[in-house]
Order: structure tokens, then sequence, then C-alpha cells
């Protein structure tokens, strides 16, 4: 009874419009009450939940790829994937795609780089007279490489959930981001082709090198946060804020765009995202116990596998049942309410933990782009100027490529542990 | 002559609220922005630290309450801009003016959790005087007081937007960007 209302409240606060968090407490809140448990359980629940050592890097690697953003990294960035693919049939789609993979290793997070290259890049596309649709659509598509290509706030989630190294996570999404950008582009090259969309001409390999200069300070910032996490010198904190003081010099000294009233304004809008996103932490905390102590975990996987306890089948099960939450749910408070629930689920039929986190967070990012509530279509819609039927119609061939790595990545468990295995110990 | 006379009530009321707003957003932002730096510099001392030799003992406490802090100021501007993410798909798509009264009702559902859970957070707080941290040796009722500061600030927060739906001074949609 306590449970079906739990799950109730939940899903009629997320129907009306409450925010996620609190949706997730007022659910709570609602058990604790009809069970007869104390309420002072709820404030020490979610100081447990946000006191978690791996989470103190989140506020750092927002705010890292926010001052590179602010720092103008943007511009920088597309001009260098313009240089290298620009002139292939589409090479503004391919650009956008090879932009969002080299942002994403800035930002990590999926509604930035949508907002910052679609920003740019839609009306760039529109003008150069390619339909407003395809460019928005293939802006949100490509966006959701950004959690997946290191860093990734999501997957630092799932370090704090499942206890997996921070640094293994990001390298184990490293393969996947990299398949996910050149089916993306795969299928941009096809419909550009169909469609008869323009090329640009070739600029020649001066101007990949000029290019490349010029972005080349906020590409190493990638490989300053592996090598961080790798060389066992640095914590994810400490290598989180030394990526900020990497990206404060380079937005003020060598890039000369970022200001002092940018930097404040900066670390105010990080601060304030994270601390959105380390409420949600605290309040599923709650929720997240709760479902431990009903020991649904256990009941989820027991009535899995009466149906079946084939490894290929639950996998196929685990990503329909993620890739339908994903149409609905924020992307964080699902990986915090199903995260554990569905490990134990794929660590019964002998999945890996690390093989499951990475394809779980990819089939969530997904989500992003799919009605309706992907939040990176609202937005590239909106920049587009567009109703979101056309864009919805649109990514139709981004979402069949990105489903086609999901499912590559979840029945190939190398492509996500063989890159960890070769460089963490 | 009753619509001059509302006028005459409903303007000053709504500069009112819409300067307290501004107030008490400028103090949070202040909040949020201190506590913010001070996990960046006890990181950077950490950091330093190693480099040098051995870092001091207390930082990575002093890492976990600034951010423990950045959240309690924070929460409640996140939920001002949008940033406790809420699915609005349904709500939104509804005819006027059930959009409005949905938005005005996440307003006081999220006032009416947090204040509801406000006594049993100074409970919390008051477990925390008998423990200490280890190596700050602070009392843990400092830590323990930013979920209530938490909730406080999401409670002030949300009543400020019902109250200013009501009154006019905005339409409960998430401040802009840059507003914030």
């Amino acid at each position: 009874m306590e449970v079906a209302i739990l799950f109730a409240v939940f899903a009629g606060g997320l129907a009306l419009g409450i925010p996620v968090a609190i949706t997730l407490g007022l659910s709570s809140l609602a058990y604790i009450l009809l069970a007869g448990l104390p309420p002072v359980v709820m404030p020490q629940k979610m100081y447990a939940g946000m006191d978690v050592f791996v989470l103190l890097s989140i506020p750092g690697f927002i705010f890292a790829g926010k001052l590179m953003n602010a720092g103008g990294v943007t511009e920088r960035i597309i001009r260098f994937a313009q240089s290298l693919v620009g002139w292939i049939r589409g090479g503004l789609g391919l650009s956008n795609i090879g932009a969002s993979m080299l942002f994403g290793g800035i930002t990590g997070t999926a509604v930035a780089d949508a907002a910052s290259i679609g920003g740019v890049l839609i009306p760039g596309m529109k003008k150069a007279g390619y339909p407003g649709d395809f460019s928005a659509a293939v802006t949100a598509a490509s966006s959701t490489v950004g959690p997946i290509i290191p860093p990734s706030v999501p997957m630092i989630i799932v370090g704090a959930l499942s206890g997996i190294s921070v640094g293994k996570m990001f390298l184990a999404g490293a393969v996947p981001g990299l398949l996910m950008g050149v089916a993306m582009m795969v299928a941009a090259y096809v419909v550009s082709v169909r469609r008869g969309f323009p090329r640009q001409a070739w600029q020649g390999f001066g101007e990949v090198a000029r290019a490349f200069g010029s972005a080349v300070w906020a590409i190493a910032m990638t490989f300053l946060i592996v090598y961080g996490l790798l060389s066992g010198l640095a914590t994810p904190t400490e290598t989180a804020i030394v990526a900020v003081v990497y990206a404060a010099l380079v937005g003020g000294f060598i890039y000369r765009q970022l200001t002092w009233r940018k930097l404040v304004e900066t670390l105010v809008a990080s601060a304030v995202s994270s601390a959105g996103i380390l409420a949600l932490v605290g309040f599923a905390n709650v929720f997240g116990w709760i479902l431990v102590s009903e020991r649904i975990p256990q009941s989820i996987a027991a009535g899995v596998l009466s149906i079946t306890d084939n490894k290929f089948l639950v996998i196929l099960l685990i990503n329909l049942l993620l890739l339908f939450v994903g149409m609905f749910m924020e992307t964080i408070a699902a990986l915090i309410i199903l995260f554990v629930p569905l490990l134990s689920l794929a660590q019964a039929v002998g999945i890996e933990p690390l093989h499951f986190a990475t394809f779980a967070v990819l089939n969530l990012m997904i989500g992003l782009t799919t009605p309706p509530v992907g939040v990176c279509l609202f937005v590239t819609a909106n920049i587009a100027r567009l109703p979101l039927t056309p864009v919805v119609r649109a990514i139709l061939p981004f979402l069949l490529a990105n489903i086609a790595v999901l499912f590559a990545v979840s029945y190939i468990p190398p492509l996500a542990t063989w890159l960890p295995s070769l460089l963490v110990p | 002559m009753a619509s001059a006379f509302s006028l005459a009530v409903a303007l000053p009321l709504m500069n009112i609220t819409g300067r307290c707003i501004a107030g008490i957003v400028l103090l949070t932002r202040i909040g949020v922005g201190v506590s913010f730096t001070v996990l960046i510099a006890a990181v950077l001392v950490q950091v330093a630290g190693r480099a040098i030799g051995d870092s001091p003992v207390w930082t990575e406490e002093l890492t976990r309450f600034a951010l423990l802090y950045t959240v309690a100021f924070g929460a409640g501007l996140a939920f001002r801009c949008g940033d406790l993410v809420h699915v609005d798909a349904i709500s939104e798509s509804l005819p006027a003016p059930w959009p409005w009264r949905l938005r005005l009702f996440a307003a006081l559902a999220t006032a009416a959790l947090a204040i509801y859970l406000l006594p049993y957070a100074w409970n919390y707080v008051a477990i925390g005087r008998l423990q200490s941290a280890p190596a700050l040796g602070m009392r843990m009722d400092f830590a323990h007081i930013t979920v209530w500061i938490l909730l406080a600030s999401l409670a002030l927060f949300a009543a400020l937007r019902a109250f200013g739906m009501l009154t006019g001074s905005e339409d409960g949609r998430p401040a802009k960007d840059g507003e914030e």
C-alpha cells in the first residue's frame, strides 16, 4: 500500500509539473508518514546523500566547462571542426557533430552543448541553405555525446551510487562517444546526399593547422582531466578544480575573452546549477533508501528473472525500460532511482557493473532527444524558431544511429571495458 | 473608480514584492558565491600542499562542508531559475489558465514540503551538537544546519514565487539566464 502511494504521488507530481526533486521529496514523505516512520529520517538521508566524496567534483567540472564557454571556446571549436569536415557534402552538419564531440570533452553536459553550439551553428546552417529542422535535429542529437565523452556529470553520479572509479567511468565512455559521433556523421552524410545539402570548399591544410592552433588550448583540457584522473596524482575533485584554474587562465590570458565580471557570473551560475543537481541527489537518496528498504531492487530482479535469465534478453529488457523512462524523466533523477535496482538485476545475469553503467548512461542520454521531454530538442527547436514536430521528424535518422550504437555497446562489452582495463590497472 | 483604487494598491505591492525578491536573490547569490569560492580555495590549498610536501588534513572536510553550504544557499536559486528540473510537457500544454494554476500549485507544494520538514531538519541539527568533525574539530550541527538552510531557502523562494504570482509581479516561469 505504502509503496503504491509512493509511486502514485511521484507520477502525479511529475505530471503536474512539480520539480523532480520536490516530487521525490513529497512521495518519500507520503511513504514515511504512512509507514509510521519518524520524518527526521528525511533530513538525515538528504544529508547523507549529498555528503558523498565523489560528488565534490561536480561543481568543479561544471564551472570549468562554463568558464571555457565564457572564454570564447565555442567559435574556435566550430572553426576547427569545419576545417576538418566542412568540405564533405552536408559538411556543416558533420562539423556540428564534430564540434559537439570536442565540446563534450570540455563541458560534459548536453544542454550546454546544444545551447552553445546551436546558438552559433543553427543560424549559420540556415544561412548556408540547410533547412531549420535538420539544423536543429543534428544539433540536438549530437549534443547527447557530451556526457558520454569525459568529463561527465551523470558518470560521476554513477560513481557515487556504485563505487565504480570515476576515472574508469570516464574512460569507459570514450569509445562509445567516438562511435556515436561516427554513426551520427554517417547519418548526417546520408541525409545530406538525399536532400542535396551544400558543401563548402576545402580550405587547405593551412586552415586546419591554424584552426587547431586556436582550439588546442580548449581541447587540451579533456586530456588534462583524463591524465589527472589516470595518473593517480589527483582526486576527481582536485582534477576538476585544476581544470577550473586552467580554463580561467586560457579564457583570461590566451583567448582574452574572460573578464572578471564574466568570471564571477559564471562562478555563481555554476554553483547554482550544481546546487540544483545535489538537491536532487539529496531528495532522491531518501527515495532510493525507501526502494532499498522495501527490497524493490530484489523484487525487480526476481520478477525479470522469473520471465527469463537469458543475459541477452535481460539486456534488451533493461534497454527498453531505460529508453521508455528516458522519454519522460530527467536523466540524473532516473539514474538515482533506477541505477541500483537495475544493477542488481544486471549482476544477477553476469553483466559487469562498469559495462552496465556505461550503457545505462548512454541510454538515458538518448532520452534527451526523444519527445515528450527531450530537453535538447526543446532548446534547439527554440533556437531554430520551429515547432517541435518537424524537428522530431528530422531527428529520427540520428536517433536510429544512436540506438544502433547503444545496442552495440550493450552487446559488445569490450567497447566500454577495453580502454579502462588497458589504462587503469 | 474601483479599478483605479485596485491599481493604486496593486502597483506599489508589485514593486515592493519585486524589490524584496531582488534583495533576497542578491543575498543568496553572495552566500552561494562565497561558499563555492571557499570550496575552490580549500581544494587549491590541498593541491598546493601535496605539491610541496604534505596536504593539511582539514582541507577535505572543509571542501565537503563548503559544498553543503553551496547547495544550501543555491537550492532556492536553483528552484527560481529552473535548475531544479521539472517536466512541464503536460502542464504547459493545457489551455489557459491551467498552466498558471499548475505553476502556482507547484510553488505551493514546494513551499509546503519544505516548511513541513523544517522542524524535523532542526531536530537533525540538534543531533549534530553531540558530534564533532574529526579534522576541523567543528561541531557537526554547523554542518547539519545546511539541510535546514536548504529547506528554508526552498520554502522562501517557493513562497516568494507564489506571492509574486498572486500579486502579478511574476508569471511563475523560471527566471531567465542572467537574472539569476
